[in-house]
């Protein structure tokens, strides 16, 4: 099929890469090492590659994909040592001709790629990430009006709202690897999406988890998590202004 | 430290560490120009004159307060970021109010007796 | 063999946090402050020790400063200087760090605020007020090492 629009040529190249793939073995319960060669295109992704592995080399290689577009964020992976999405990867755009895919650090593995997110999952429910009311009945049984709010009021947490939970950040975080029940980057960036909402009144609720020997305090600000998310939010950032919120005793701004 | 918002310890170390930075910065100045002259007792830069020095040991005070809770708060954050548990985390409570309070005393001994002698 | 769920979670990636400024301030505040807050403890009773517990003398002083310090390594400096210089270090990285969290955490100087998301995107620590940040961190350190080598190699 030809473009569409006269004039614009895409110009597709070839290439064949070695993917290192770091498998783990629930069987044995160790890691090994496998090894593929295969051709991309410079418009395909490393998920894309995978898949291609998959079907036309060792159908064994399991891999956890849904969207393929990075909206899901099913496909988090260690991919050249930094937590990227696959499917927002391209082989071409990497650098180098051996490319190492290893599953998410500080999640416990399943099978190869795959991790279970449970307890990623779990903490992200810890910090009551919905809108709270302080009245439920007009919440959700005589809601009459909107809930108002403007646009400098969204910009307040539009960008912590981004949020896929793709894991990237809570793999990437040093402190998730010292502290085991670190809140982590993301439930704490999504603790302060829904504090700043000019809509939600659950901060006091939230507060008691946030400030606990596992909530916000362990941060150091190296920012890792927010250098690694695929889609620009900045938990770091949120981290800070919600230590600033709780030592200046001030709400976050909304 | 259940009875303590984690906010409140926090807030009490980031202020400790505001303070540290002078009075440890007082307590470094005092070495120059010579780490060694310093250290003798006698001199004029020595012990003996540090000592007479009320405004260098108010700061010697100040110090010796801060530094206590500002470690002890960052070694207790430390030692449950390593491993938490039931009886671990009463352990290190105990562990860390008793090593605080013990180097208050032993310190506070120190420097009144030797205020009161000098 | 019957599959089971792992217990332990996935290594890390060390060279991640080894390659950036950040991650290693956040790994060397750690491991400074547990060595630090051991030398306090040691510290204190080794000069209150040396004050005789709220009796001094130049005798005591010199006696327990005297088996501290140690022998002479280079000049002027004692095996004990050296052991003090190096904590010094620790103190100057710890304490020019601990100010940028502190000034950035309770004072939000530099925290940018939440804005709307344009392309591509810099995360917070990689943007101007950060680096400002850093490079005073450094050049405070290095000026500390300056006057830290003079007072204890020269002085």
């Amino acid at each position: 099929m030809s473009s569409v629009k006269a004039g614009l040529k895409i110009e597709v190249k070839r290439g064949t890469f070695t993917f290192r793939v770091k498998r783990y073995d629930p069987k044995t319960g160790d890691y090994r090492w496998s090894e593929y060669k295969v051709e991309v295109t410079n418009r395909q992704t490393v998920l894309d590659a995978l898949l291609k592995i998959k079907s036309t080399q060792d159908a064994t290689l399991a891999v956890r994909y849904s969207c393929r577009m990075g909206i899901c964020g099913s496909c988090a992976m260690v991919i050249n040592g930094v937590p990227r999405l696959a499917c927002e990867t391209k082989p071409f755009e990497l650098g180098t001709d051996v490319i190492t895919v290893e599953p998410l650090s500080n999640l416990k593995p399943i099978k190869d790629l795959v991790v279970d997110m449970d307890e990623f999952f779990e903490k992200h429910k810890s910090v009551k990430p919905w809108l709270i009311r302080r009245d439920e009945g007009e919440q959700f049984e005589k809601l009459d009006s909107y809930y108002v709010q403007t646009e400098e009021q969204l910009i307040n947490y539009l960008e912590f709202a981004y949020c896929i939970k793709c894991g990237a950040c809570y793999s990437a975080c040093p402190m998730v690897f010292l502290n085991k029940n670190y809140l982590g980057p993301q439930a704490l960036a999504a603790a302060y999406r829904w504090s700043a909402d000019n809509r939600d009144e659950g901060y006091v609720l939230r507060l008691k988890v946030i400030d606990s020997d596992n909530g916000v305090w362990s941060c150091h600000y190296s920012g890792t998590c927010s250098k690694v998310c695929p889609k620009g939010v900045d938990p770091a950032l949120a981290i800070n202004l919600l230590k600033k919120s709780l030592l200046t005793g001030k709400p976050p701004a909304r | 430290m259940g009875m303590v918002a984690k906010s409140t310890l926090m807030k009490w170390h980031y202020i400790t560490g505001l303070i540290l930075v002078v009075v440890l910065g007082i307590h470094l100045a005092f070495r120059w120009p010579s780490y060694e002259a310093s250290i003798q007792w006698s001199g004029p830069h020595g012990v003996y004159e540090q000592l007479l020095n009320i405004g260098y040991m108010a700061a010697i005070f100040i110090l010796l307060y801060a530094a206590t809770y500002h470690a002890m708060n960052g070694l207790r954050t430390l030692l449950l970021e390593l491993h938490q548990g039931r009886y671990w985390n009463t352990a290190v409570d105990v562990v860390i109010i008793a090593l605080g309070i013990f180097i208050v005393i032993v310190g506070t001994v120190a420097l009144v007796g030797a205020l009161q002698v000098i | 063999m019957t599959e089971k769920l792992a217990t332990k979670r996935n290594p890390p990636k060390w060279s991640l946090w080894l390659r950036g400024l950040d991650e290693w301030l956040l790994i060397f505040q750690k491991v400074s402050g547990a060595i630090l807050a051991i030398y306090l403890i040691g510290h204190t009773l080794v000069i209150s020790t040396a004050l005789g517990f709220g009796h001094p003398s130049q005798l005591t002083w010199e006696r327990v400063i005297g088996l501290i310090e140690g022998p002479k390594v280079v000049g002027v400096a004692h095996v004990g200087t050296i052991i003090e210089y190096l904590i010094a270090l620790l103190v100057a990285i710890h304490g020019a760090n601990g100010i940028r969290l502190i000034l950035m955490q309770y004072f939000g100087l530099g925290l940018p605020k939440p804005e709307r998301h344009t392309y591509p995107m810099i995360p917070s620590p990689r943007k101007s007020p950060q680096l400002v940040y850093k490079y005073l961190v450094i050049a405070v350190v290095i000026v500390f090492i300056i006057l830290a080598s003079y007072v204890a190699f020269v002085g």
